[in-house]
């Protein structure tokens, strides 16, 4: 009987969503292309929609609706509900184990060969972090790289003169650089590692200090290297030196990073490490603001690190159940390889492009705070972290062990990463991988 | 009230230290909800006195906006659809409210009224499903939904409520037993079938106890978050305003002064009804004292 | 006869459709999904006990979050019924203006959830909230509020006591219940204010305390919307670059984490459909158990929450 009741119920449901989406069907016309994209802030969607627009213009058979403001969890939800829009991209690779390793994001390689791509012409630390397991399910649009930047102005009150190029000088300048209220407080913070904080996640300084997650069969082995614990322990003496309560506290009182009232923006933090967009946000936004860029500071014991930094990007690519493959498939084909695309791209939110050809194009506007950013991105030791099929969760497990350690530190640093690391391969295996995406 | 406590007591007059007593410990008792009362009020003084400051202000530690910005009111609709967001908490509230309705009335009247086997049992389970928490069974309703094509709308949290609602059935159960049985007879006797004699005289008994399931009905869609959450996180054209508030800040990269400006809007409606309708929420809360 | 019963049948149908589809058929389906591997994107894969396994001796995060549920149901319940229970019998003894307060005790009540968590999220800023602020101004340096594993739970607790309205109501109206004879002649006794609280009034309102505490714990199990959105708000400086609202579920170091949050965290942002319903299940368990102690005492306090008017 109640089997009969609840599918009775069922067909009764089943009809009534038939009806619906009879309504949705049967347009002409040009297709309609959704694009799922990250930018939201200040004029980062503007430039994007503009190149999407040109497109538009040239392509009778297509018209565009951007989408900006998209996360990783709307991308995976899309998906999995089964209504995706025609093209997806992301922020960073932290997902792309899970979208190549479960076929979310469609295999590009017959869309490459139809089109006759070679990969040859990207980078090739992009192509690393495009791909999970040898399947490309994504091509980097723009790519990311970080380094740190300071006030000239508060660099200059503090008698220094020139950026700091290993740990010890950074923590020294750091300390030189802060102001304190009479009643304790901070004013101006030298430099804040805070985990959480900003850009602040432990792949960016793990960089710093020649810090590796995975070994070559993908087992983790932040236990095993003297650099977790030593770059742990610099950033947790120089968050005791603040007050941990007294850093909390200041950070709370500053603005959102992406609004106008950045703490960098508005010389509260003398020194940050930041991703190379924050030049084009300056120049909105702070234009006045008197500032250099740097690599980030690195290990005093690994100088040859110096110049390298943290690689990822944003990536762009076709979801399952996504409607018009075709039409979609050009438009990334056209964003990701056209010259032009490109570096109108890396012009408007001050990325760096991500083609060979692109990036010695002419249309690149020159920009000596920019310039550095480049070349941090060519170094040799510049890296990005491990495509794991847990995705996301793999570094946030991460993030949430050291932001344990930040507030309360730790008498056994060495055993509880040991004890992390059997917790992040348990973790991958438990999300149905049996290893990593391979070694970045 | 009994009539006991209602037979009037000859008093005689207490003692001086008692009556000074009794004064002093009125003055603390008053004093006492005076300060509870301006703590109450205090997070809606200092909501309002945010959503006219100016962005840098709020980040300030000055409590008095200057100047007044009331322009906040008019950007909060550039920043963020709330029109659109009303829009759609207005059709998840009503399509919920209406077919809560039709279909729980039904059940409860079934379960205060007919005799039929399984009745108790059948009561039980609905006390069991109102007060199993919602996770246990979205795991599996999430991949139905998805699999019908209706993750991204909001759909999957209206059709449920056209199937009973647990909470309703057994606060309309509750007021149908106390309908007196004579009421029922009488129309019977008059030739109305048992559909006729719910649909009219029962139904029109029981106006207050509708009237509040419809409340608590609205009240529970207007501030449903969970549900729209996991439904409609990735469609922002099918956000409700609570899914929109609580994404307000992150997506827009505004400031406070603006959020609190929002979270105002969000919490006006639920206030005016309250003071449009206060009686019958406060003898409703306290009818059930479920939920609300 | 039969008649009779179709026209029970007819009454009963939308619920019994609603029950076996969104109820019945869920729950056998959790059970059947959570001896799975599923993403929703292939077809599960069998996997026997492994998520059990999982959930039970490696997942970090599962002693956290029941961890954190039962501090919810062992301080916040409590402390909302001592709350409401203080307010409402101060409510009683006013002579004047009880209406007013009672209505300002009322309105933070009506609050929706997501409006009143971004408020005091605010009004707790460490650096610029109000509260901090006027600490500040006293010589006390105040705590840091949503931003420090061991003052975001108490935080929430502050939270809960301002929307404490529908319990201090239920409540009042209990307490006004009471017989005034009983009152009287405990006064006629010699009995003080504490002995006539403990004598007369506790007992006659203990189904309407049981009824409330009752109803706490079912809460607490599924104590979300404001843990979900105090961790997002008050992360608020996570990057850009992260995903931030799964970076930030438990906000600050899992102190938030509770079950229906870890739930979520697995369900709909890692989507391991299979793990999660591992999760449900063993939820299922424990929600069913504490129900059935309640349902099978249900006769005393169901009866008497109904007639407290």
């Amino acid at each position: 009987m109640k089997r009969v009741v609840s599918t009775a119920a069922l067909a009764a449901v089943v009809g009534l969503i038939a009806a619906a989406a009879a309504i949705g069907a049967g347009r002409a016309g040009p297709v309609k292309l959704t694009v799922w994209v990250g930018w939201s802030a200040g004029k980062e969607l503007v430039t994007f929609k503009q190149v999407a627009s040109e497109y538009d213009k040239a392509h009778s058979d297509v018209t565009i609706d951007v989408v900006g403001g998209i996360t990783d969890q709307k991308i995976t939800a899309a998906i999995r509900a089964g209504n995706p829009p025609d093209v997806v991209s992301s922020f960073n690779s932290y997902d792309v184990g899970i979208y190549c390793g479960t076929g979310a994001w469609l295999d590009l390689a017959p869309f490459l060969k139809k089109s006759n791509i070679s990969t040859s012409i990207f980078p090739k630390a992009t192509m690393y972090y495009t791909q999970y397991g040898g399947k490309r399910c994504a091509l980097p649009l723009l790519a990311d790289t970080y380094g740190l930047y300071y006030n000239k102005t508060l660099f200059a009150k503090a008698h220094i003169t020139h950026p700091p190029r290993t740990i010890s000088e950074l923590t020294a300048d750091a300390k030189k650089l802060t102001q304190r209220n009479p009643d304790g407080s901070l004013k101006v913070v030298g430099l804040d590692p805070f985990i959480g904080f900003y850009e602040n996640v432990p792949e960016r300084w793990a960089q710093s200090y020649g810090a590796k997650y995975i070994d070559s069969k993908g087992h983790a082995i932040l236990g095993d290297q003297a650099a977790w614990q030593k770059m742990m322990q610099w950033q947790k003496s120089l968050i005791d030196w603040y007050g941990y309560k007294n850093l909390v506290k200041f950070q709370a009182g500053l603005g959102d990073e992406f609004s106008a009232s950045n703490g960098f923006e508005t010389g509260k933090l003398a020194m940050n490490m930041d991703g190379e967009w924050r030049v084009a946000f300056i120049a909105n936004e702070a234009a006045k603001l008197q500032y250099g860029t740097a690599p980030l500071p690195v290990d005093d014991a690994q100088p040859k690190l110096y110049g390298s930094g943290y690689i990822n990007g944003t990536i762009i690519g076709l979801p399952k159940g996504g409607h018009n493959v075709d039409q979609a498939w050009a438009f990334v084909d056209y964003l990701t390889t056209n010259t032009h695309a490109l570096a109108e791209l890396a012009n408007g939110l001050k990325n760096v492009p991500s083609t060979t050809a692109s990036a010695s194009s002419k249309e690149l506007v020159p920009d000596a705070h920019f310039a550095t950013f480049l070349k941090i991105f060519n170094n040799t030791y510049s890296s990005t972290s491990p495509i794991m099929a847990s995705g996301q969760s793999y570094t946030n497990l991460v993030q949430t062990f050291w932001q344990n350690f930040q507030a309360k530190g730790s008498k056994n640093l060495g055993g509880d990463l040991k004890k992390l690391d059997s917790q992040l391969d348990a973790q991958v295996k438990q999300a149905g991988g049996s290893s990593g995406g391979g070694v970045p | 009230m009994s009539a006991v406590a209602q037979t009037p007591i000859v008093r005689r007059r207490l003692p001086r230290a008692v009556r000074r007593r009794r004064f002093l410990l009125a003055v603390a008792n008053h004093s006492f909800l005076i300060a509870a009362a301006i703590a109450f009020l205090a997070p809606f003084v200092f909501i309002l006195l945010t959503a006219l400051m100016t962005n840098e202000q709020a980040l300030s530690s000055r409590f008095w906006p200057h100047p007044f910005a009331w322009h906040n009111f008019v950007d909060v609709f550039h920043d963020a659809p709330l029109g659109r967001w009303t829009l759609n908490t207005l059709q998840y509230s009503v399509l919920a409210t209406l077919g809560l309705l039709l279909s729980s009335v039904p059940v409860a009247y079934a379960l205060a009224r007919l005799h039929f086997r399984g009745r108790n049992a059948l009561f039980m389970v609905v006390l069991v499903a109102l007060m199993l928490p919602p996770q246990v069974s979205v795991v599996p309703l999430y991949v139905m939904w998805a699999k019908l094509h209706l993750v991204g709308t909001l759909w999957p949290v209206i059709i449920p409520n056209w199937f009973g609602d647990a909470f309703s059935i057994f606060l309309l159960r509750q007021f149908f037993l106390t309908i007196p049985e004579e009421y029922l007879d009488a129309a019977r006797v008059d030739g109305l079938g048992e559909l006729r004699v719910l649909t009219t005289v029962v139904v029109r008994l029981a106006k207050p106890a509708i009237a509040a399931v419809a409340l608590f009905s609205f009240l529970y869609t207007f501030n449903d978050f969970f549900l729209p959450l996991l439904y409609t996180g990735e469609s922002s054209h099918h956000w409700v305003l609570q899914i929109g508030l609580s994404q307000f800040r992150s997506l827009h990269q505004v400031q406070w002064n603006l959020t609190m400006a929002a979270t105002l809007l969000v919490m006006a409606p639920v206030i005016v009804i309250f003071f449009l309708a206060q009686k019958a929420f406060v003898e409703g809360v306290t009818l059930t004292g479920v939920k609300g | 006869m039969w008649r009779r019963r179709r026209f029970v049948l007819l009454l009963l149908s939308p619920w019994l459709v609603g029950f076996s589809v969104f109820f019945g058929y869920p729950i056998v389906m959790a059970v059947y999904l959570s001896l799975n591997h599923y993403d929703l994107l292939s077809p599960p894969r069998w996997v026997g006990l492994a998520n059990y396994r999982y959930l039970f001796t490696i997942d970090p995060q599962v002693g956290t979050a029941v961890k954190n549920t039962l501090w919810l149901v062992a301080v916040l319940v409590p402390a909302q019924v001592l709350f409401a229970l203080g307010i409402a019998l101060m409510l009683a003894r006013a002579k004047s203006g009880a209406g007013v307060f009672r209505t300002i005790f009322y309105l933070p009540a009506l609050a929706p959830p997501v409006a009143a968590t971004l408020g005091f999220v605010y009004i707790l800023n460490p650096a610029t909230g109000p509260v901090n602020v006027v600490l500040g101004h006293l010589g006390i340096s105040g705590p840091l509020w949503f931003q420090d594993p061991s003052w975001a739970k108490p935080s929430l607790v502050i939270l809960g006591l301002w929307g404490v309205g529908n319990t201090m109501v239920i409540f009042l109206a209990a307490v006004l219940d009471v017989p005034k004879h009983l009152y009287e002649s405990a006064e006629i006794d010699g009995a003080n204010w504490w002995q006539r609280l403990r004598w007369v009034t506790l007992p006659s309102i203990s189904p309407v305390i049981l009824f409330a505490l009752v109803l706490g714990v079912i809460q607490a199990l599924q104590y979300f919307t404001q843990a979900y959105v105090a961790a997002n708000i008050a992360s608020g400086q996570a990057s850009q670059a992260a995903d931030v609202t799964a970076a930030s579920l438990g906000y600050p170091q899992d102190s938030t984490l509770f079950y229906p949050v870890l739930l979520y965290q697995h369900g709909f942002s890692d989507y391991q459909m299979g793990y999660a319903s591992a999760l449900s299940v063993v939820l299922l368990v424990v929600s069913f158990a504490v129900t059935m102690v309640i349902v099978v005492n249900s006769r005393r306090w169901v009866h008497q929450a109904a007639g407290t008017r």
